[in-house]
């Protein structure tokens, strides 16, 4: 069933004396759909080269289909890649870039068509076969890189943030078209995108890396759930975190102490009396009102201000030590808050506190 | 849309002015001296004659045309055949790649007939080469290494060859390496990425190289002078004589417009099969 497509051991790649990739382990099933996230600089692209072969690990090792390719040429490697800048060739005509890969094959004429034909149909663009990539507009040539690589039925697809120049609409768009490709064909996808949102919506698991670390690795509700580090619960939406000491342990739950009040936490990662922990509270999860909950956990503060963003209205609320907490609410509830000094409860349930690793 | 045609103009008037002055008024009066009447001693006899082109298309001079066209083609053909391969290390040479163009250039600020004289040396019957060849014992009598086409092709392909590596330098130094990573991705191997890719994709450069070094190959008289002692002929040597020594200057005139019409006609080409970004290579 779940047979390992792609596995990098111990993976380490230094450019010029800087570590790029650091001691990278990763186990990728066929089949999978696994999002690379991460910021700007963090060796998401590097990876990807590596698993391709334009780039050499220094150290370590990356098996495909359980064969050691550390040595292998790119164009020996059953894998195929959709690159950033889609690099259709400019002097082939739509048909001939998606025949290229064949053609390397020794695929026969006939077939060759036959299977063009039928990629080009795949990303609904079977007339356009006789242009050439310049005469297409962006996101046709970004279906036409997609169509030159799975024409080659290739084991994994590597696409190294291949919506990053398309619009917002048509980004969205083609998120699903390609997630919906994805379980049709039943390839291996490796998905290279610093936008979180793009990442949560396709997976089927997210690597969270920062400075060529993994941070984490998760079904997308479990990164945006139960983030374990600071990183990713701050880089993977917005969220609130709260830092105190630990006063209390009591089985299941602790209780932590924050700016002169008490919250409870979860006690899954095992905290200790006195130790200093972070937890995060996504603001979806608060609520705001003039009166404490029963059962929950309220924090008293001021009001700040409310920022109408459209789907919600964003409640900044400060606490007896400065620190800001920021709360979703539907617009409707809260219409009467205007007065900066009133006095409000911040309110969430204690399993809603994810407490961090540091 | 009128007026700024008008604005157009006169911004480019300066640059018309002596393109005008420098340029079409000159090849205008080549033109009308070709089609006028050989007197005494070089005096230009304003009646319409068609003289100077019957000779030049005589089989006299029509096989010199066809033998500088011959010669220059194949030296151009042996300068892509070098330059192509130097260009392709050079662009890859990574922090040595300035220094290597610098070595391609230098050639360019000395005279081509100084050069050609070092030359000179080392080709004669009792040069460098030849004395080298006798003591070795490899041959007897010195080989006539100037003295042949040969010689001219190789003086030619060793004067334009700089020309022939930079504009190939500079397409295959632009090409967008992500291309060739495409193309290995999909499973072509070096050699064929090379022929599938490298090669179409840097075509221009290769046109452009052939213009600039054919077009001087064919006009240049030294080569053939130096290296024949003027025993062979190109056409720059025909053009330069009917002027000077012959004072013919009807003729000078029709083959130099013939020359004109040629490289002309190779420019189209040119132009038929690049996009105006190709084109800078020329320059
Ligand atoms: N060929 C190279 N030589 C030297 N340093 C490199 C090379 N390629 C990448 N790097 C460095 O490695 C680091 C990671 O680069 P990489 O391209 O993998 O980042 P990324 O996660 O893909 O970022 P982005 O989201 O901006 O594309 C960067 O600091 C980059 O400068
Ligand atoms: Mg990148």
């Amino acid at each position: 069933m779940s047979v390992q497509m792609v596995r990098l051991e111990n993976v380490i790649k230094e450019f010029d004396d800087s570590i790029v990739v650091d001691n990278l382990s990763l186990d990728i099933r066929a089949g999978e759909f696994l999002t690379l996230l991460g910021p700007s600089g963090c060796g998401k692209t590097t990876t990807l080269r590596m698993i391709a072969g334009f780039e050499k690990p220094t150290t370590g090792k990356i098996l495909l289909n359980g064969k050691q390719v550390d040595d292998m040429e790119p164009y020996k490697r059953e894998v195929n890649t959709v690159f950033q800048s889609y690099s259709l060739f400019p002097h082939m005509t739509v048909f001939d870039n998606v025949a290229f890969g064949l053609k390397m094959k020794k695929v026969g004429k006939e077939e060759i068509k036959e299977r063009v034909t039928k990629a080009l149909k795949l990303v609904q663009l079977e007339e356009y076969g006789n242009r050439k990539p310049k005469q297409l507009s962006g996101g046709q040539q970004q279906r036409i890189a997609i169509a030159r690589a799975i024409v080659n039925n290739p084991k994994v697809l590597l696409l190294d943030e291949p919506l990053g120049a398309l619009d917002l609409k048509l980004r969205k768009q083609m998120q699903l078209e390609l997630k919906h490709l994805q379980q049709t064909l039943n390839i291996t996808f490796i998905y290279v995108t610093h936008d979180q949102e793009e990442a949560l919506t396709m997976s089927d698991r997210i690597v969270v890396m920062n400075k060529g670390k993994i941070e984490q690795i998760g079904q997308p509700v479990e990164i945006y759930e139960r983030p374990q580090t600071r990183f990713v619960a701050d880089f993977i939406g917005q969220t609130n975190i709260i830092e105190g000491t630990v006063s209390e342990i009591n089985g299941d739950l602790a209780t932590m102490e924050f700016a002169g009040q008490t919250i409870q936490i979860p006690n899954a990662n095992h905290v200790e009396l006195n130790e200093e922990v972070f937890i995060s509270v996504r603001p979806e999860k608060m609520k705001v009102s003039r009166t404490p909950f029963e059962g929950a956990i309220n924090l008293k503060g001021t009001f700040k201000e409310k920022i109408y963003v459209g789907s919600v209205t964003k409640i900044v609320v400060t606490m007896p030590n400065g620190k800001n907490l920021t709360i979703n609410e539907s617009h409707d509830k809260i219409e009467d808050l205007t007065d900066t000094s009133d006095e409000l409860f911040v309110s969430w349930k204690p399993i809603h506190s994810v407490v961090l690793k540091k | 849309m009128r007026s700024s045609f008008r604005k157009a103009y006169l911004l480019l008037s300066p640059s018309l002015f002596w393109l005008t002055l420098f340029l079409v008024i000159p090849v205008l009066f080549i033109a009308v001296i070709s089609f006028t009447t050989n007197g005494d001693f070089g005096r230009i006899i304003y009646e319409f004659s068609t003289d100077a082109y019957s000779s030049a298309f005589s089989s006299l001079y029509a096989k010199v045309i066809w033998q500088s066209i011959w010669w220059a083609l194949l030296a151009t053909i042996v300068c892509l055949v070098i330059a192509y391969p130097f260009a392709y290390f050079i662009a890859n040479a990574g922090k040595w790649k300035n220094i290597l163009l610098l070595l391609v250039m230098v050639p360019f600020w000395t005279n081509l007939l100084i050069r050609l004289y070092a030359w000179i040396i080392l080709l004669n019957n009792q040069g460098v080469v030849n004395n080298f060849l006798i003591k070795l014992g490899f041959i007897d009598e010195p080989l006539a290494l100037m003295y042949s086409p040969g010689g001219v092709i190789l003086g030619l392909v060793y004067g334009f060859l700089p020309f022939m590596i930079l504009p190939i330098y500079s397409s295959i130094e632009q090409l967008d390496k992500t291309y060739l990573e495409a193309s290995e991705d999909l499973g072509a191997g070096p050699v064929r990425t090379f022929l599938s890719i490298t090669l179409p994709l840097t075509f221009p450069g290769i046109l452009a190289g052939f213009i600039i070094t054919f077009v001087p190959a064919i006009s240049v008289f030294v080569v053939t002078d130096l290296f024949t002692g003027g025993k062979l002929l190109m056409v720059g040597n025909v053009i330069r004589d009917a002027f000077l020594v012959e004072m013919n200057w009807q003729l000078g005139a029709a083959l130099s417009l013939l020359l004109m019409i040629l490289v002309l006609l190779s420019l189209m080409i040119f132009m038929r099969f690049t996009s105006r970004k190709d084109r800078k290579l020329l320059i």
